[in-house]
Order: structure tokens, then sequence, then C-alpha cells
């Protein structure tokens, strides 16, 4: 649910590394106390048939179904937005996001899900637009302040050795800012593996069907396994982004 | 507009549920805010001399900002039960990421020309602290905690689903009487006050802000 | 000048253990109200020396004496407190006004209010400036220039006995360093502050330093004299090679330019008339006249040739003078005026600007030739 982007400056390596490692850390103690609390809690027969595999298995399934499709769509909507909006013309435009971005975090996913719902139904359609919806902020915000923050030099020379304005784009602003759209992608898969749990409320399915019924009837365990289970898929996804975060930027940044 | 006005029939015939609410909400803001951001500072303070102890905070904090809300405001019921307890504990870790890397952003932004002079001068480590390092690193710690605000405002919504009460508990019940009369006006009702809320704390962070900060770094 | 304020005994400085030291066994006295540079090429350990001095950098071993008393345990913040500390990035409070800022040792020490704001509008007279203008400003408002004589106040402000100063205008512009330092040599005058005074310039330190030491790494002391006789005896080679070529330009810092016998030029002053000023110029031996106002203020040079140029009343013909020197000056800067000067000689003037004389090239190579 982290509405906002990781660290964009002062990453050192130290910062990249310990992104590597302390996610993979709390997934390995949360998955133990999965472990702990399914091998020794007393499972009654709700409890059981609430965390029964089959079930589970369709929820991660649709979780992660629901997180990569509204990620792909915030990807394919909030970069071209966001590159469009700090061309020359748009200033104006541009400085209304950034100032109104920082309210927006404000606005709870929650409401949004089901002002989704009450207008198309139930259904993986609503959940997906509701999620992409949410997660354009981060992407839309860091994409903005990447290409704002590329040195002006830089583009100043590039336009004197002749570069045609499609070429600055391409060879020097996008190169020189993936780095920080990433982080802004990376915010928004999180964001949206960790809403999709809230799927469930408006008939999306997910992992937040376990952790909802754990809650109706009053099973402990249940939410708690429910609960890890969610939470270890969120870190991994962070942590893969966290890969693709460091083998795709630039070699010399 | 015929919505916008029944949406305000709703909310005025519902005054004490809505300031109930808007109380809750505040509430969980005001709490998470000071105890967070006490906690984030202190850590960023304790830590600021130790780079390995700095990013490892950092990460720390940044796994809580990862863990899905859900997961989190549920995954302490066993421990705490329902109601303002669980809500509270998720909502301060996710606070923490946003004031303790500002914090950290801050101090080491201090120009060390301006540490060294106040060592210099005979100022005791607890006074470079207190007189320089924090009053300096102030306006970029408070722009932690607009960031913090905003985030406790929009998650805290969530705060019903396990009996935390709040202004999501418009958006549960309008969700529950779906399609009913006035589900959608409670819906929206409590989506808005969220915004609304969270407007209102940004004049008056705007306003601390302004108070609290030198004329001389503004 | 004999009474030993300062006194380091034996004292290093190690990093870590096994790496060579910073400072290496170093004994060194700074006599009460005098100016000691210590001046070497970067990384010989000279700041690491002047941070011993107030503690900022504790030392691995060895005895700090301060006026007789042994400083080397105890509160450091309560020692630094005695001391002020002037540094090249100066470090004023950004959040603090200025007044605020030349207030933090009195307050520090606990002096009342009324002291302090008295002493707030000394210190911003002292080093020239304005306290009306400046005393409620923030540092961001300042240049440079303004804030490292704000850096000088505040450090002077609760009265030390002893002033440290590290490489204190080495980020100004050479200017406004020059008048700088040409401020600072002047309120010395007057304060009689034990300064120990840090930098890598040698012409610095030949201007400011009442003694010099020469540091090689290891902050050992290569020589430790007066700036003449570094001058004119170099200890050894390393010395020499830092003074670099032109030890006797150097020296010309050192002097003044009342050190030196003025040439007198014929003058002129209104009313006067032209065949006249002619033939006062062709009894002299020199091609040019100075003329001075009704102040005795010389303002321009007329040579034959302004003369006969007859459009032009002569108090407007010939060219202006635009720089004079005063008897304090050096004989550096004199030497640099002359350079620039069409005439290839500089006026010299007292104070109020009323003419003294002129120095010429002639003269001053005098000068060197006797020193010899």
């Amino acid at each position: 649910m982290s509405q906002i982007a990781p660290s964009l400056k002062n990453r050192t390596p130290l910062s990249e590394r310990l992104d590597l490692i302390v996610s993979p850390i709390f997934a390995i103690a949360l998955a133990i106390i999965g472990g702990v609390v399914w091998l020794y809690s007393d499972l009654d027969d709700t409890t059981i048939s609430i965390l029964a595999p089959e079930k589970l298995q369709r929820q991660l399934v649709e979780t992660i179904t629901l997180g990569l499709a509204s990620s792909l769509l915030v990807i394919a909507i909030a970069v071209p937005l966001g590159i469009l909006v700090t061309r020359k013309g748009f200033p104006r435009l541009k400085n209304f996001l950034v100032d109104t971005l920082g309210l927006a975090q404000a606005l709870p996913a929650y409401g949004l899900i089901v002002i989704f719902f009450s207008f198309m139904g139930a259904g993986i359609t609503t959940v997906i637009l509701a999620l992409a919806t949410f997660s354009l902020l981060p992407v839309l915000r860091n994409t903005i302040v990447g290409l704002e923050q590329v040195d002006k030099s830089v583009i100043d020379a590039g336009r004197g050795m002749g570069y045609t304005t499609r070429q600055i784009l391409m060879k020097i602003e996008l190169p020189l800012s993936v780095e920080v759209i990433i982080a802004g992608i990376r915010t928004a898969i999180v964001i949206n593996v960790g809403m999709s749990a809230l799927a469930f409320l408006v008939g999306g399915g997910g992992l937040g069907e376990t952790i909802n019924s754990g809650l109706k009837l009053d099973r402990a365990p249940a939410i708690l396994i429910g609960a890890v289970l969610v939470a270890i898929l969120a870190l991994l996804f962070d942590f893969m982004s966290a890969l693709a975060q460091k083998y795709l930027k630039p070699k010399g940044l | 507009m015929d919505f916008l006005f029944s949406l305000i029939d709703f909310a005025l015939a519902r005054q004490v549920q809505v300031l109930e609410g808007l109380a809750q909400h505040t509430g969980y803001v005001v709490t998470v805010l000071v105890s967070a951001g006490l906690f984030a500072i202190l850590t960023g303070v304790v830590t600021r001399r130790s780079q390995l102890a700095k990013e490892l905070a950092l990460s720390i904090a940044s796994v809580f900002l990862t863990i899905p809300s859900l997961a989190l405001f549920v995954v302490f019921i066993p421990l705490v039960g329902l109601g303002f307890a669980p809500s509270f504990i998720a909502l301060f870790l996710y606070s923490l990421l946003p004031i303790l890397r500002n914090t950290i952003t801050g101090l080491d932004g201090i120009d060390p020309g301006v540490l060294e002079s106040a060592k210099g001068m005979g100022f005791s480590p607890v006074q470079v602290l207190l007189k320089v390092e924090l009053p300096l690193a102030w306006p970029i710690i408070l722009a932690g905690i607009r960031v913090s605000s905003m985030l406790v405002v929009g998650i805290a919504a969530i705060a019903t689903l396990v009996a935390g009460g709040g202004l999501g508990d418009f958006i549960k019940s309008g969700l529950a009487r779906l399609p009913l009369p006035n589900s959608l006006e409670s819906i929206w009702l409590g989506t808005l006050l969220c915004l609304v809320l969270a407007l209102v704390i940004d004049l008056i962070l705007q306003a601390l802000r302004v108070a609290t900060i030198s004329k001389g770094i503004r | 000048m004999s009474e030993t304020l300062i006194r380091l005994e034996n004292v290093s400085k190690t990093y870590g253990s096994g790496a060579e030291p910073a400072v290496r066994n170093l004994t060194l006295e700074v006599q009460k109200g005098e100016v000691l540079v210590l001046v070497g090429p970067s990384g010989c350990g000279k700041s690491t020396t002047l941070r011993l001095i107030n503690r900022l950098i504790e030392p691995t071993s060895g005895r700090i004496y301060l006026d007789g008393e042994d400083v080397t345990d105890g509160d450091p913040s309560e020692l630094r407190r005695k001391i002020g500390y002037v540094i090249q990035q100066v470090g004023l409070f950004p959040h603090r006004t200025i007044a605020e800022n030349i207030a933090t040792v009195p307050k520090l020490l606990g002096w009342d209010k009324a002291k302090i704001e008295a002493r707030i509008d000394e210190m911003l007279e002292l080093v020239s400036m304005d306290p009306e203008t400046y005393r409620d400003r923030y540092p961001k408002e300042l240049s440079g220039g303004q804030a490292q004589r704000i850096g000088v106040a505040r450090a002077l402000a609760a009265d030390p006995d002893v002033l440290l100063m590290d490489e204190p205008f080495g980020a100004i512009d050479p200017i406004t360093r020059d008048r700088l330092q040409n401020e600072f040599l002047r309120l010395q005058q007057e304060l009689k502050k034990t300064i120990v005074f840090v930098t890598h310039d040698i012409d610095e330190a030949i201007k400011m330093g009442n003694r010099i030491a020469i540091l090689r790494e290891g902050s050992e002391i290569a020589q430790l004299d007066t700036p003449e006789a570094i001058l004119a005896h170099p200890a050894d080679e390393f010395v020499e090679s830092f003074l670099g070529s032109g030890a006797i330009l150097k020296g010309l810092t050192l002097k003044k330019v009342r050190d030196i016998e003025l040439h007198q030029v014929p003058t002129l002053s209104s009313p006067v008339m032209r065949e006249q000023a002619l033939e006062t110029l062709r009894a002299s031996d020199d091609q040019v006249a100075l003329f001075l106002d009704a102040n005795d203020k010389p303002t321009r040079w007329i040579d034959e040739r302004a003369l006969n140029r007859t459009s032009q009343p002569i108090e407007k013909s010939g060219r202006p003078v635009t720089v004079d020197l005063q008897p304090e000056d050096t004989l550096q800067d004199a030497l640099t005026v002359m350079l620039q000067s069409s005439v290839g000689m500089a006026v010299v003037t007292d104070r109020k600007g009323k003419y003294l004389g002129c120095c010429t090239i002639e003269s001053l190579a005098k000068l060197i030739m006797s020193d010899g």
C-alpha cells in the first residue's frame, strides 16, 4: 500500500543491497509465523474449510492477475502522460498535477473501489480499473519528477550536437530518468498487489476472501494466514521490482 | 447536480455520525502523527552517525509500507483484538517511512561547516542537536509529516473493516446497502470527507510550517 | 610578546591503529598577542593541529596547555567557549539572525541580555557593518565577504583571548580577500588577540603572520620564524621550494609604502596659466606633473602634450589619477599600481587624500638592493 515512491535520491549501493536483503528476510519471517500458526494452532473444521488449498490457490492466482493487469494498465497510461506534460507547452498542467498528486494520496482506495463498483457492478474489470486509477499517481508523479531532474546542461549538450527533440527524449531524458520512473512503477505494483486484497469487497475475489471469512467467522488463524500470504506476495513483487530497478538502470549512474 | 444536493441532504441529516466519523478519523491522524513522528525522528537522530544503521532503519520502515494495508490491519487482531488498537498499530507502521526518511535526509543535508562551527563555539552535543541540527532539518521533517498525514487519512478508511470506526464507516455501510436509496451518497460522503479532512490537515501543517520555521531557511 | 599562551607538548594524533600519524610528536608554543601562521601543503596536518587546540580533535597523546593550565582533559565544550573559532565555510547558523549568530557564545556563557545586545552592535561596528542594517538579517542575505565578517564578529563576541582561524579567507574572491586581510590586520593591531591562523597560501602567511610555522607531512615543523627571516634564510630545500620563486617579490608584502623614499613630481594647482605650467614641467626631470585640487588631492597626470592641447582647461586635460596609495599599504600593492599606471609611478596620499609624493620603480629597486 505504499502510496509514496521509494527514495528518489541518495540510493547508495548499500541501500540497494539492503533493499534486496531486508524484504526477503521479512517474507521468510512471515512465512515461518504462518507455518507455525498452521501447524500448531487448533484448526477446527471451519478454519480448515476457509484455508482449503484449492481455494487459496485460486485466490492467489486472482490476486496476482489483478495486481499485474492493473500495473500494466497504469504503465501504459501514466508514463506517456508524464512524458506529455513535461514537454514544452504544459507547464501549468504539470504544476497543477504535481501539486494535486500530493493531496490525492489521501484518497481512500477503499472508497475508490466501492465507487467504481457502484458504477460498473461486480467483476474483475471493476477492480482493475479502480486499482489502476489509484496507482496512477505514483507512476505519473515519478515520471514527471524523473524527467524534471535530468540535468538541463546535458539536454543542452545533446541539442548542441544536433539531436532532434525525439532523440533527446529517447537517448537522454528517458535513460537518465528511468531509475526514478521504475521506482514509481515499483510502488504501483506493490500498491496493486496489496489493494487487490480488497477486491473481495466487490466480488473480485483474491486473498482478501480468506481474511474476510476469518474476520466474519472469528477465526484468528485464518485471518493471520490470509494476511501473511498477502504480505509475502507483496514483498515478493517488491523484491522482483527491486531487482528490475537494479538491472534496468544505466550503468554509469 | 441532483446527486450533489442529495449528498448534502444526506450529510446534513446525519450530522452526529459525520462529526463522529470525522472525530475518529482525526483521532487516528493526530495520535499516529505524534507517536510515529516522535519515534521516527528519534530513530533518525539515534542512527544519524552510522550509515548502516540509517539504511537498515529505512529498509525496515519501507518494508512496512510494502505490506498490504488489509494484511497489516488484521495481522495484529489475534494479539490486540478489534477496534482502535490494530488500526493504530498499522497506521503507525505505515507513517514511519516518510518521516524517518525525511529526518535522515534533513540531518544529512546540514552544512558540515555549520556543525563544525557550532562545536567549535562550545555547543555541547545535545545543544548541537537541539539548537542546530533539528531546527535546520525541521522543514524537511515537516514535509515528511505532511506526506504521512495524507497517507494516514487515506488508509484509515480501512479501519472500519476491523471495527475501528472512522470515515470508512460510511463507505462500508453504503456498500452493504447498495443499491438501496442513500447508499451511493454514503459511499461518496465517506470518500470525499477524507479529501476534505486531508485538505484541512494540509492547511494546518502549512500554518505550522510558517509558525515554526525560521525566516532564514524558509 | 614573550609570554606563552598556548603550548602543545609532544602532541600526536593517529587515526586508526597502524596508520601514519596526522600529527607526529608536535611541540609548539604560541606567544601572547602574536599571529602564528601554520602553513604547508595540503594534507600536512595543519588543520588537524589547529583543531587539536580547541579539542575538536582529541590528541592520541601529549598535553595541551592554555595560559599555563592543562586543558587536555576536562569538558571540551567549556574550553571551546573560551576560544574563538573561524573556518573557511564560515558556518553561520542559517536559521538565526545575524544578531543571534553573534550572540551565540555570550548566550552560552550566560551573559545578561542588555550586555549581549550592546555587544552585538559593538561587534558589528568592529567589522564595519552597520548594526541598524544587518542586525535582523539572515545569513542567506549576505555576500561571502560579509558572511565571513560576521563569522569573525561571532568568534570575537565573547572576547576570547585566543582566536583559531582555519583558512578564513580561502573561499573569498581575491579582491575581497585582500580587503578583509587588511581590515583584519588593522583589527588585530587594536585587539592584540593571540591568533593561530591556518593557510595553504604562503603569500597570505607572509602577510598575516608575526611568525610562520612551515609544516611538512605529519605536522612536522620545517621552519618556525618571522616571515622576514624565513624569506631571507630558508632552513632547507623543502622550505625553499614551498616559498617558491620570487621570494624577493614576496618580501614586498612585508614592507610598507612608508618605508620607501617618496619622489616629488612637479605639482600644479588651480588657477594655473598654461605657460607657467609648461615652464615648471620643462624645469623638472619628470615627463609629467600632477594636478592637485583645492584640497591638495591629486586628480590628474598632465604631460606636455596635454598642455599643448588647448581645447580643454588644464584641470580636465591629461589622464585621471585612478588609484592612490597610503603609507600603510604594502610595497606589493605599490608595485601593482605602478605596473598598471600609465606613467610608471604610483601616487601616495595620506588618509584624507592629501598628496604626499610618488612611488617609483627606482626607489623600489633601491630598497630591495639595500636589503640584499
